[in-house]
């Protein structure tokens, strides 16, 4: 087993009585492809808002490249690209000034910055919307500005909080090359989504949390192998399935909403 | 009620905030000096009124008219809007008829403190003329009353106006000059009548004859002097200017529809064009002595600070009328004539005034981004710090351009114009101080597209004046006692022992205020909105 890229240790936060994460102990390995499942409030963003300092844990430790997050915060900075929850855009600066801004506070020379803005851009398919305010933006768009911003100064890992979130089919398809291309070049990821299909098809090993613990890790067979679902037929368990039988399904619709 | 209980609703949930039970606390201390001086105003209106029909002057009655009329409509956007934020976009999303939207638009302008000072000093006025001659009562309770709705619907459509203005980055330049231009009328307007009144003294000037006409003629015809003259006329003529005020009023009520409607239907002002060209990234701006990550800060703070419409007026206002003083008609010489050390000091004192809107809300106009701070590599002291420089740096360049001037045209003394420098570093360098204090503690979301987003804090405007009191008392105390022992030396040492000790306790605080963010990230977040 090689060493892990991100590793927590018991990690736990809570907000006055409640515990939205629990003892949690993740372990992502290099050129991994991580997504992190759970319902809504299982506290998949309160942990990732931790991993990336938008959180400080109540115990627990987080290592990030070998690294220990309450310590040697500034250098695990450098190295990770992250993609938060609300983007943390400055909308009232266009997106290649952003994007310029961005690279030079991971310290990139001016002319690097504006090197790599203009070939983000490019990549994005926001080169037409470049000097527009980000305020002026689509949600499909500020989610590619927030990624390039993500991956400007080269990170060795990337956190991503619910990327593929209210973006559509092309914009998801620009987000999951870039992904792609990222891990082929060595680089981790690690997302949390909503979608499954999308994680079923990119990531190469899931962690699923409920109530703030993680119930199951593993790579995707790995999970398969460890679930049964009664009645299931031998073809092989999709994610959805897996994650339903982990984390509990839906109610039937006749039980719900009597009125609709 | 709908909305009525969705507000109230939204203010206990906002209470749960330590910060904002405190704020809340804070402005009630300015909503009882405000209501302190709208009592004044109302006494003053009423005696007005009252006072120029007891003396048979009733052909000025038109003036206090025009100074609500003026105040009604220039307060809420030369100073700040201070009416509780509701989106009225966002209202119209909700299943509601555009006559519902448009009453509760218009309504909501008078939650507005400058709409409700100028709502009770018409009443008072309307009193004092009413106790005075109870004949105008019939005609001037109608009269009024059209003036006031008049004076809130466009009221509505020029905030309105300015909110579209500021959406669009065409819109907020025309905004700036529109606003330039106005301090330059206005203070050439005041130049000119000290010109006048200086000639009148020494050579018994008179205004042409047309000077006098057209005054009367915009007097008679503006909303005041039809307003005025409703009740001051009989007959036709009352009926004329009545009739005049409906036109007003109706002019004023279709362009608001219209405007509202606009907005009902949807439609967003924004910077909507895209140019197809090849992509031609700038890079980044470069300053000296600065390194890259300090200098990427400045930017993004300059480039902040530019679309913010009152921020450029208030850097922009002192310089300007220091300018038009320095080089009026009646002679600068004269002018100056053994004041330049106290114009020195009284530009320098001016110029700090802009300091608690620039800097005791350091991350209010960040929003959503202050999240980015976050993320970056950089400490929080160093963005802090770079966040200080840029407002700094404003503030010095301005006092640099406008000191050399003032002494290329007059004699300041080396002595005197060493001490003032040095207080003004002294004194700049502790309200930066303790503006990071109050932008940590109480953080303000700015919404720089709307006028009636506040730039900082209840807190931060009663924290200002707890700083700058005593700091006056200070200041006043050193020159006394230097004036007294005829120590002219002393201000200078007290201004760089205090230049020494602003530094200290800079580098203090900013240490406090970056610990202070991160043990409460999720408060101050919560605050901004991001």
């Amino acid at each position: 087993m090689s060493e892990p890229v991100l590793q927590t240790v018991a990690l736990r936060r809570t907000f006055g009585p409640l515990v939205a994460v629990d003892s949690l102990d993740l372990r992502v390995e290099k050129q991994q492809f991580y997504g992190f499942l759970g319902p809504n409030g299982a506290g998949k963003s309160t942990t990732i808002k931790m991993l990336t300092g938008l959180l400080r844990p109540t115990s627990g430790e987080v290592h990030i490249l070998g690294r220990n997050l309450a310590t040697q915060s500034v250098e695990i900075k450098r190295r990770i690209g992250v993609v938060p929850e609300g983007l943390s855009l400055f909308e009232r600066l266009t997106g290649v000034q952003l994007l310029n801004f961005v690279g030079r506070m991971y310290g990139l020379s001016r002319a690097t910055a504006a090197e790599r803005s203009a070939e983000l851009l490019e990549f994005m398919d926001l080169k037409d919307s470049a000097d527009k305010l980000v305020a002026d933006y689509s949600h499909g768009m500020r989610k590619k500005t927030a990624l390039a911003a993500a991956v400007i100064h080269g990170p060795e890992i990337l956190f991503l909080d619910e990327p593929f979130e209210g973006v559509d089919a092309i914009a998801a398809t620009t987000l999951k090359r870039l992904l792609q291309r990222f891990i082929a070049h060595g680089g981790t990821v690690f997302l949390t989504s909503h979608v499954l299909e999308v994680v079923e098809r990119l990531c190469t090993h899931i962690g699923i949390i409920q109530q703030g613990r993680l119930v199951a890790s593993g790579s995707l067979e790995e999970l398969r192998s460890g679930v049964k679902v009664a009645g299931h037929d031998h073809s092989p368990l999709t994610l959805e399935e897996i994650f339903l039988q982990i984390v509990g399904g839906a109610r039937q619709d006749a039980e719900v909403l009597s009125w609709l | 009620m709908l909305l009525v209980r969705l507000r109230w609703q939204l203010l206990l949930n906002s209470l749960r905030r330590p910060t904002r039970r405190a704020e809340l606390g804070l402005q009630a201390i300015w909503v009882l000096m405000g209501a302190g001086f709208v009592l004044l105003g109302s006494v003053g209106f009423f005696f007005g009124g009252f006072g120029l029909l007891k003396i048979d002057r009733a052909d000025l009655l038109d003036l206090p008219l025009w100074a609500i009329f003026l105040v009604w409509q220039l307060a809420p956007v030369l100073f700040e809007g201070y009416s509780p934020g509701l989106n009225f976009r966002e209202v119209s999303r909700y299943p509601i008829p555009f006559r519902v939207l448009f009453i509760l638009s218009a309504a909501y302008g008078l939650s507005d403190p400058a709409a409700i000072a100028c709502v009770c000093w018409l009443f008072s006025f309307w009193l004092g003329i009413i106790i005075a001659r109870p004949e105008f009562a019939f005609a001037a309770t109608p009269a009024l009353l059209l003036f006031t709705v008049f004076n809130l619907f466009l009221n509505r459509l020029v905030i309105g106006l300015f909110d579209r203005f500021q959406s669009t980055r065409k819109g907020r330049e025309r905004m700036v000059l529109l606003a330039f231009v106005a301090i330059i009328l206005l203070n050439l307007l005041n130049i000119v009548q000290l010109n006048i009144s200086h000639q009148a003294r020494t050579h018994g000037f008179k205004f042409p004859e047309w000077v006098g006409q057209a005054v009367t003629t915009i007097r008679e015809f503006s909303p005041p002097g039809m307003a005025a003259h409703t009740f001051l006329q009989n007959g036709l003529s009352a009926l004329w200017a009545f009739s005049g005020l409906l036109l007003y009023g109706f002019l004023a009520y279709m362009l608001l529809q219209r405007q509202l409607k606009v907005l009902y239907l949807g439609e967003i002002y924004a910077e909507t064009h895209t140019v197809h060209r090849e992509l031609k990234v700038r890079q980044g701006w470069r300053f000296p002595f600065l390194d890259e990550v300090t200098a990427a800060i400045v930017e993004k703070e300059l480039r902040y600070i530019r679309q913010s419409f009152r921020i450029v007026l208030q850097l922009i206002y002192p310089p300007v009328i220091f300018l038009l003083l320095a080089f009026n008609g009646t002679g600068w010489k004269s002018f100056f004539a053994g004041r330049s050390q106290v114009m020195l000091a009284g530009l320098a004192g001016f110029m700090l005034m802009s300091v608690p809107n620039l800097s005791y809300n350091v991350f209010g106009m960040d929003k959503e981004g202050f999240g980015r701070w976050l993320l970056s590599p950089p400490p929080l002291r160093k963005v802090l710090m770079g966040k200080n420089l840029t407002h700094a740096s404003l503030l010095v360049v301005l006092y640099l351009v406008v000191a050399a001037v003032l002494l290329a045209i007059t004699p300041v003394g080396v002595l005197p114009t060493l001490t003032v420098t040095v207080a003004f570093f002294a004194v700049l360098i502790i309200q930066l101080s303790a503006g990071n204090v109050v932008s940590v503690h109480w953080p303000k979301r700015i919404e720089l597209t709307r006028m009636n987003s506040r730039m900082a804090s209840n807190a931060a405007g009663l924290a200002s004046l707890v700083v700058m009191l005593p700091l006056t008392a200070l200041i006043g105390t050193v020159i006394l006692v230097s004036w007294h022992w005829q120590l002219r030396w002393l201000p200078l040492v007290c201004g760089v022992i205090a230049f020494a000790a602003s530094l200290k306790l800079y580098s203090y605080v900013l240490d406090w205020a970056a610990r202070y963010t991160w043990e409460h990230i999720e408060e101050i977040t919560g605050n901004l909105g991001a």
